[in-house]
């Protein structure tokens, strides 16, 4: 049996989650420390003894003290795992206190990978780190992967970087070449920093962060499991599910009369309590579907950890049905007309009309409150 | 729903009774009773049918009760649109509600006989009905109690915000007030009344907790710079002690150390060659000129010793010289002085003959002295006599020039005085015929004239006495003026201690001669005894000692001894300084003498002294010989000293160069000691800050944070939004009801005028747009406030008002009859006459009953009377 090793990234302990209430935060910190159990328990089921983190395990250089030895005991409660932990962007080699306690409270299955340096795994495997020096060091770290290695051994990279940049300029400093495996002879580079699982190439992989914490990306997060047979043989690389949060962002386009469209896009009552949900509505509805989009989502929404939804897209068309559930004549009636013209007026600007149409819908939930 | 008849069992004025009030028609029906009849009996009974619950016990029931007590039970019949219905009601005891049809079927019991009264009212109480039933005493068109006018301002608004868009149907206006509700309750927990956040609402708190959690942002992101300074300082100064504490960089900086040691070692001993060097120039120098003063010393000796041998020979030819002449000066001494001592024996014998001659000379001075002294002392003597007896008379004369001069100016008043009484004096003019004479005081009176200047007595022979007065009457001052005169003159005299003027003058003379005897006696005293008598005596005495010791004659000539003693003492005067010459040349020569023969000494001292100093000439030559070979060698010495120098000087390295070099070095390592010592403190200061910093996990509270204050500003943004789009639900809802207003206004004054106009032709009236009410009359252009109209008018004025009201209600397909308890109380007749004429015209499609008490006023109302029928139970 060849070299079997479990590549993961991004765990960032310690991220806070500021912006969601508190009960949903506090589970969503947990649910990342307790990916380091969910990570080890995969490295076992995939025949592995080493976990290579990837980078970015911690979320800022000074995490807190309960952060770091919460996440340190968790790591040596796997004591028949061998963690190897890179420095990423997050967590660099400049934050040097951190690195300074690991060094200090480390347990002895973990192994800081501080420098360049060429690691032995085994007998026939070096893995060649590329640390973060700083936040943003502005150059290719992985640079050092062409450090020389025993001839024959297999030779792993684990590097922590964008392998892309999308502003458009060439030759951007810092960047990871692609075809950095090829360059440097590697059987398998690992990278860290993009929070969800990418293939780059056969040989070279973002393993994405075990517990998904935000909604950019879609895909259930995971970590690889890598099996290396010897120097010639292909990496074969197997995505493992290790999170235990589903973050869920949808766009919906609504159209009058077509409301089961938001129901369907939402997953199974029995797994919402570890679903979050933000959804963004467009389109438009008469009064009355928006009414019961309102009644819908607020009935829906406590079935979900978060849940989310972002009408501001959604228009609505006031027909003269609806006007008639409001009121058939009178004040109320002449309000309602009032409203619906200047939601409809194009001399107003998209902020009036917004405001407009906003009051428009409330009129008429109120109106419905006390039927004719 | 139109009333037929109203029947009231044991109902308060009907106790044990029942009372039946019947006839009640489509239009006008008037109950015109007396007082105490029961009218508001009915009317409070009727209003407790459709207002108050079977089940009530509250005091508008109690009130229905008679004073005998038992349970009050009022039924109504009433015609609707579904056909004729008795509503019965009785409360306190066996209550019960029920509606029973026209065929006395039950059509609903108790709660659903309430709820079946309720739809009759449209509302109850807040219903029209409420709005449109008066009681007695109305005065103005809204009630005291707030919530009464708050219902009925409710009523109003329903009824007219419906009529107003023209729909049957009343709910339009309550679902706007609904709307309203809604609004403002949504808007109650955000905003103030202003429209700002609402303390303590959730918007407010959105805004506080973005406000706070921005500021603990603020805050961290403080702490995070500080601690991320922190953390690259400390990497900086680890880097750098780092690099002060790497071997090689620290052997390098001791190497250069060692260096510049040895390199300074090694120009300090060239340094010290040449010490040496210019030490040994100096030391040959030194030797050089201390052989060269020996051989200055060697020739000095030398030389000195041959001018003292010179000198030495010099002096002791003087000497024999000056010898020789004072042997000769010496002899010629001695002869002078033998010389000198016979011509002072001549001068010597001269001399004691002439002193004999001088003695007896003076001897014959002293005695003529004595008798010139003895001659003045005997006339000194006489003169001190006549002095002593001058004085003594003197003395006894005690007048003064003073006193005289006084008593002759007394005397010459007192002569003035006399003459004067002599004149006013009476004169007797005496004549004799015989010899007999008068006499007076004794002595006969002369012929003549005789003043009597006093009283005067005279005798006259053989005729007796004669008393004469000059009249003591005429000459009374006079007398007393004469007699303080007289007393004046003789106490002036007394002073003169004379009897008279004449005697006072002589004895002043005479003491004035006294007075210049004195004076000349003691000029003349003084002038021969000038020390005074005592000592003219004395002088006296001693000359007469001194005379008396002298010879008595002289035996030679003095002059002529005295001519010999001065040629005697002339020669002897020669000889002197002829032998003094003498003697001073020989002491003069003597003194050379001793001064040739002392220098002769002297030199012959110095001879032996430098023979001592100087040694043996020829030894002393050999030395001045040896040390000049001395010197040329000394010198050769020094001069390859010297070149040594040079040399030296030539191949030194530059001592301050390897000075510095050495001091660069030390201080490169002093400085990398002390750094790394400040490195050291500094790193340990920045390791406690970033602990404390670091074990406070603030990057994750900032993160934390960060995502916090943006979620909180979105909430406070999503409630502002909520908040905006409330206001402009309200704005619209306000506009739309304005609009409204305005609509349904104008119902109501259509309804209103035509009323209006019968008991105020072209008058107007003003709505109030909170109350709904009419608020002001115009008549004739006057606008008058309804508070200042008097209480007829604004009786009539209610009443119309509800009446346009009644027929609005009419219109909307609610028939509600108006009930009148006593109304039109204030109304003059006229008025009364016209506000008939008002309820005639409302009435043709509204059911209207009155109760009056004013059957008089009342009976030109016109229209249907009722009748009431009471049967004991």
């Amino acid at each position: 049996m060849g070299l079997r090793l479990l590549h993961t990234s991004d765990l960032h302990l310690g991220k806070g989650f500021g912006g969601f209430p508190e009960a949903i935060r506090n589970r969503l910190s947990e649910a990342r420390h307790t990916a380091i159990a969910r990570l080890a328990q995969a490295a076992r089921q995939g025949g592995a003894t080493t976990v290579l983190l990837a980078g970015d395990t911690f979320d800022t250089e000074t995490p807190s003290p309960q952060t770091l030895r919460h996440a340190l005991h968790s790591l040596a409660e796997a004591a028949d795992i061998q963690w190897l932990m890179l420095p990423g962007n997050h967590d660099s080699l400049a934050a040097t206190e951190l690195w300074r306690k690991i060094a200090a409270e480390r347990p002895s299955n973990l192994h800081t990978l501080v420098t360049s340096e060429p690691l032995s795994l085994a007998p026939d495997a070096w893995l060649l780190p590329a640390p973060c020096t700083q936040r943003r060091p502005g150059r290719d770290l992985t640079e050092a992967m062409q450090a020389p290695t025993p001839a024959g051994a297999v030779r792993i990279g684990l590097g922590h970087g964008a392998i892309a940049d999308f502003s458009g300029e060439e030759d951007v400093a810092g960047i990871i070449p692609p075809d950095r495996a090829t360059r440097s002879g590697l059987g398998y580079l690992g990278l860290g920093d993009w929070h969800g699982q990418m293939r780059v190439n056969d040989a070279t992989w973002y393993s994405g962060t075990p517990e998904a914490d935000s909604f950019k990306h879609p895909a259930p997060p995971a970590a690889l499991l890598i099996a290396l047979d010897g120097q010639d043989a292909a990496v074969k690389v197997t995505s493992v599910p290790t999170g235990s949060f589903r973050w869920l962002s949808a766009q919906i386009d609504l159209l009058p009369g077509d409301l089961s469209r938001l129901t369907d896009a939402l997953p199974h009552p029995r797994g919402r309590r570890d679903c979050l949900v933000k959804i963004a509505v467009t389109g438009r509805l008469t009064l009355a579907d928006r009414v019961m989009l309102d009644a819908d989502l607020a009935r829906i929404a406590p079935d979900f950890g978060w849940f989310a939804c972002d009408l501001g897209g959604l228009g609505t068309d006031a027909r003269p049905d609806d006007l008639d559930m409001i009121d058939r004549a009178g004040a109320l009636r002449h309000a309602a007309e009032a409203l619906l013209s200047d939601a409809q007026d194009p001399a107003l600007t998209q902020t009036d009309r917004d405001l407009a149409s906003s009051a428009l819908s409330r009129l008429y939930a109120f109106a419905q409150a006390d039927p004719a | 729903m139109k009333l037929r008849g109203i029947t009231l069992t044991n109902v308060r004025h009907f106790a044990g009774k029942q009372a039946r009030l019947s006839g009640i028609c489509d239009g006008v029906t008037v109950l015109s009773e007396a007082n105490e009849f029961g009218k508001s009996t009915f009317f409070d009974a009727l209003h407790a049918v459709f207002f108050e619950k079977h089940r009530s016990t509250g005091k508008v029931v109690k009130a229905l009760q008679p004073h005998s007590g038992g349970a009050p039970e009022v039924a109504v019949d009433l015609e609707v649109s579904q056909g004729r219905y008795s509503v019965t009601k009785r409360w306190l005891s066996r209550a019960f509600a029920r509606v029973t049809d026209a065929n006395g079927k039950i059509f609903a019991q108790d709660d659903e006989a309430e709820a079946w009264i309720g739809t009759l009212l449209a509302g109850g109480r807040a219903g029209p009905s409420g709005l449109l039933w008066v009681r007695q005493g109305l005065m103005g068109l809204e009630p005291d109690a707030k919530d009464d006018r708050d219902r009925d301002i409710a009523t109003r608004r329903d009824l007219m915000s419906s009529v107003a868009g023209e729909i049957e149907v009343m709910t339009g206006g309550r679902r706007m007030n609904v709307v309203l509700d809604k609004v403002a309750a949504a808007l109650l927990p955000l905003v103030t009344p202003t429209g700002k956040p609402k303390a303590g609402g959730d918007w407010a708190l959105a805004l506080d907790d973005a406000a706070e959690q921005a500021a603990q942002e603020t805050v961290l992101r403080e702490k995070v710079r500080s601690l991320g300074d922190d953390l690259r300082r400390r990497s900086d100064l680890l880097r750098e002690q780092s690099r002060l504490g790497d071997p090689a960089t620290v052997a390098g900086r001791e190497t250069a150390l060692a260096q510049a040691r040895a390199a300074h070692q090694a120009t300090l001993a060239h340094a010290g060659l040449q010490t040496e060097a210019a030490r040994e120039v100096a030391l040959c120098d030194l030797t050089c000129a201390a052989t060269l003063k020996d051989i200055a010393r060697l020739e000095r000796f030398s030389a000195r010793l041959r001018a003292t041998r010179q000198d030495c020979d010099r002096a002791a030819a003087t000497a024999l010289t000056d010898r020789d002449h004072a042997e000769i000066l010496s002899a010629k001494e001695r002869s002078l002085a033998e010389g000198i001592v016979r011509t002072a024996a001549d001068t010597r014998s001269l001399r004691l003959r002439l002193a004999a001659a001088q003695k007896g000379q003076l001897a014959h001075a002293a005695r003529q002295r004595v008798s010139d002294l003895t001659r003045s002392l005997q006339l000194a003597e006489d003169v001190q006599r006549q002095l002593e007896a001058a004085s003594a008379q003197r003395r006894l004369i005690s007048v003064t020039p003073q006193a005289v001069a006084l008593a002759e100016k007394s005397q010459i008043a007192l002569d003035r005085l006399a003459a004067r009484a002599e004149a006013e004096a009476p004169v007797l003019q005496f004549t004799y015929s015989g010899a007999e004479r008068a006499l007076r005081h004794g002595e006969p009176v002369e012929v003549g004239p005789l003043r009597i200047v006093v009283p005067t007595e005279f005798d006259l022979p053989g005729i007796g006495k004669l008393h004469v007065d000059p009249g003591a009457e005429r000459g009374a001052d006079l007398a007393a003026a004469l007699a303080a005169a007289a007393d004046a003159h003789a106490r002036h005299l007394l002073a003169c201690n004379a009897a008279d003027l004449l005697a006072a003058r002589r004895d002043l003379h005479a003491s004035q001669r006294l007075d210049d005897v004195l004076r000349s006696a003691a000029d003349a005293l003084a002038s021969i005894a000038p020390d005074g008598l005592a000592a003219l005596r004395d002088a006296c005495s001693h000359a007469a000692a001194e005379a008396g010791l002298a010879p008595n004659a002289a035996a030679e000539d003095p002059d002529a001894l005295d001519l010999l003693v001065s040629g005697a003492e002339a020669t002897e005067a020669d000889a002197r300084a002829a032998a003094s010459t003498a003697q001073a040349l020989a002491k003069l020569a003597a003194e050379k003498r001793a001064k040739s023969e002392a220098d002769l000494r002297s030199a012959e001292r110095a001879v032996a002294e430098g023979t001592e100093e100087a040694g043996d000439p020829t030894v002393l030559a050999m030395a001045l010989s040896a040390h000049r070979d001395q010197l040329a060698a000394q010198q050769l010495r020094a001069d390859a000293a010297r070149s040594e120098v040079a040399r030296l000087q030539a191949t030194a390295p530059d001592l301050e160069t390897a000075t510095a070099r050495l001091s660069r070095a030390a201080s490169v390592v002093d400085l990398a000691r002390k750094r790394a010592d400040d490195l050291r403190a500094e790193l340990a200061s920045l390791n406690t800050r970033i602990e404390l910093l670091a074990d406070q996990g603030i990057e994750e509270s900032l993160n934390t944070v960060i995502e916090a204050r943006a979620t909180a500003a979105a909430r406070a943004l999503r409630y502002d939004a909520e908040v905006q789009a409330l206001f402009r639900l309200r704005r619209a809802l306000d506009d739309a009801r304005a609009q409204a207003r305005d609509a349904y206004f104008g119902p109501v004054l259509r309804e209103l005028t035509p009323l209006l106009e019968i008991l105020h032709p072209a008058a107007a009236l003003q709505i109030d747009d909170k109350t709904l009410l009419p608020v002001t009359l115009t008549r004739a252009g006057v606008h008058e406030p309804l508070d200042i109209l008097s209480g007829g008018t604004r009786e009539q004025l209610a009443i119309l008002t509800r009446l346009a009201f009644a027929r609005l209600f009419a219109r909307a397909g609610q028939q509600v009859p108006v009930i009148l308890d006593d109304a039109l109380v204030y109304s003059d007749d006229d008025r009364i006459e016209a506000m008939f004429t008002a309820l005639h015209r409302v009435a043709t499609d509204q059911q209207i009953l009155v109760l009056t008490c004013r059957q008089r006023a009342f009976a030109a109302l016109g229209g249907e009377h009722a009748q009431v029928q009471v049967t004991d139970l």
